[in-house]
């Protein structure tokens, strides 16, 4: 394979997962929107991600995303209870990332409960989704 | 024949020893050190097997030594009836012990006992290591509860072991002080100085330089994984059993922490733990239905009831009936092993391994679930906070 070929090629697969992960985006956000949510926006999305929040267990501590995402989306982040390494969350930096709608609902529950003590509504999960797809 | 004035010994010089039965004393005697030294650390479990298959083989040489070596070699020339020892314990409280160029009569039962507490531990330690951790001749062989049992032997035998080269060392003493001669120093030269011309024993320097050139040999050939590895590529000496494995198991649970091997927990505490998915150590898990029974069928079915491997046993054998642990962590084995006595307190403190959930800081197979005794490493600690430890 001439390097011409190889470069098509690698365009060709990195096109085709940008293009997974904009079809996944978009239809999680339209489900979303049949369940009364409107306006996404990333900006608000960015505002709640940097939001403290008070840890139930810990009055002196505070949770939000970064606890375990850390402050570089693009980086990696550290479970903060079992230290294991997660993956960055930005898929500019990260292709696995949003391309799997039963993942992102997975988390967002998990999340969403552990850092707010509650679901997050559609509305914000459209916010956080719109803020992550821009990284 | 016991010297009375104050004088060191004189007269001529003789070769007693030959030097096979020299290198095979010396090296009994570091081989036995290592696997004493190396024995209350499951870390260090690859060198204590390592003095114990050395033991083993010099003893076997040693059989055939005792028939075909060089006079003060051969068993029969120490093999003393017990009348005589008596008669030897009662000249020796006397004052009159009397000199013998090879073993006295006491010295020479010590040596068949030491011999034999050596075979026989070496043998023990073989079904230990077969039964136990799956490893050596025996693997595959020998069922786990033998092996454990096996292990109460193989420490008594070591034991006693212990009291015999206590002994040995005393009579050594004493008899070094009554004939005024240095033992010790004679067991490494080979010679002693005697009154009456007594021709020296053939040296057989040939067949004792290829026993030490065998010993030393085998253990850098043993070993040479630890001086090729690197810390990227740490060497695990074993290839060991591979347990169940399932990758929904490994994807979901590998997700947040380490996925704990199903054969770390009894059955009930994984059932217990898969229905508490709303409150999962402070998460929420969420999983779907179809999930959870796939997750919780691979637990079950490997949990640690089934016995699949040394951790499994010995974490199972301590849990009581009414008890249902949900995390490794509290039980009882898992507490002992990584006490105080293990685990000094820094470690738990360092970056490097933070959480009691962090098995991969130490444990280089964590995500196996085998937790093989030599692929365990402490890790180097390296910031100034992080003193060495004690």
């Amino acid at each position: 394979m001439n390097v011409t070929r190889k470069m098509f090629l690698g365009l060709t697969i990195f096109a085709a997962a940008a293009a997974v992960q904009a079809n996944v985006v978009d239809d999680v956000l339209k489900g979303y929107e049949a369940q009364g949510a409107k306006n996404f926006s990333a900006a608000n999305g960015e505002k709640m991600w940097m939001t403290d929040h008070p840890d139930p267990d810990d009055a002196s501590k505070v949770r939000n995303c970064s606890t375990c995402h850390g402050k570089d989306l693009r980086a990696k982040g550290k479970h903060v209870k079992s230290g294991k390494e997660i993956d960055p969350l930005a898929p500019s930096a990260n292709k696995e990332r949003l391309t799997d709608p039963k993942f992102i609902e997975k988390w967002f529950t998990r999340n969403c409960k552990w850092v707010l003590n509650r679901e997050c509504t559609p509305q914000e999960k459209g916010d956080f989704l719109s803020y992550l797809r821009s990284k | 024949m016991s010297t009375s004035n104050g004088n060191v010994r004189s007269g001529s010089s003789t070769l007693v020893w030959d030097l096979p039965t020299r290198v095979f004393h010396w090296v009994l005697v570091v081989s036995f050190a290592i696997a004493w030294l190396t024995s209350e650390n499951d870390r260090f479990m690859y060198a204590h097997v390592y003095g114990g298959y050395v033991l083993f083989c010099l003893l076997m040489f040693r059989l055939v030594w005792g028939v075909y070596g060089s006079r003060h070699a051969r068993f029969h020339s120490f093999a003393h009836d017990w009348s005589s020892v008596t008669e030897y314990l009662k000249a020796l409280l006397n004052g009159q012990a009397e000199r013998y160029i090879g073993h006295n009569p006491a010295g020479g039962w010590a040596i068949f006992l030491m011999l034999l507490l050596c075979v026989l531990a070496s043998i023990s330690g073989l079904i230990v290591l077969g039964g136990e951790e799956g490893h050596g001749p025996f693997k595959h062989l020998i069922a786990y509860d033998i092996g454990e049992n096996a292990k109460e032997i193989h420490e008594f035998l070591a034991n006693a072991m212990i009291a015999m080269v206590g002994l040995h060392l005393a009579g050594v003493v004493v008899e070094s002080v009554i004939h005024k001669e240095n033992l010790i120093w004679a067991m490494l030269s080979g010679r002693k100085t005697v009154e009456k011309e007594e021709p020296s024993v053939r040296a057989f320097h040939i067949i004792g330089a290829v026993l030490l050139i065998t010993v030393l040999g085998t253990a850098g050939y043993y070993f040479r994984g630890y001086v090729v590895e690197s810390d990227a590529v740490p060497f695990k000496p074993y290839r060991n059993v591979k347990l169940a494995d399932n990758t929904t198991w490994r994807k979901e649970c590998g997700e947040c922490h380490l996925a704990f091997h199903p054969s770390l927990l009894p059955a009930r505490s994984w059932e217990l733990m898969m229905k508490q998915q709303s409150d999962h150590f402070g998460d929420a898990l969420e999983l779907d239905p179809e999930t959870t029974n796939e997750i919780t069928q691979f637990l079950v079915e490997n949990s640690a009831d089934k016995g699949t491997s040394e951790p499994a046993h010995k974490i199972n054998a301590r849990i009581k009936p009414d008890e249902t642990p949900l995390r490794v962590t509290e039980t009882r084995y898992w507490k002992r092993k990584h006490s105080a006595e293990f685990v000094d307190e820094v470690y738990w403190k360092s970056e490097k391994v933070k959480s009691k959930a962090n098995c991969g800081a130490c444990h280089l197979d964590a995500n196996t679930g085998w937790f093989e005794d030599s692929d365990m490493r402490l890790p180097k600690l390296s910031t100034k906070s992080e003193e060495t430890p004690r």
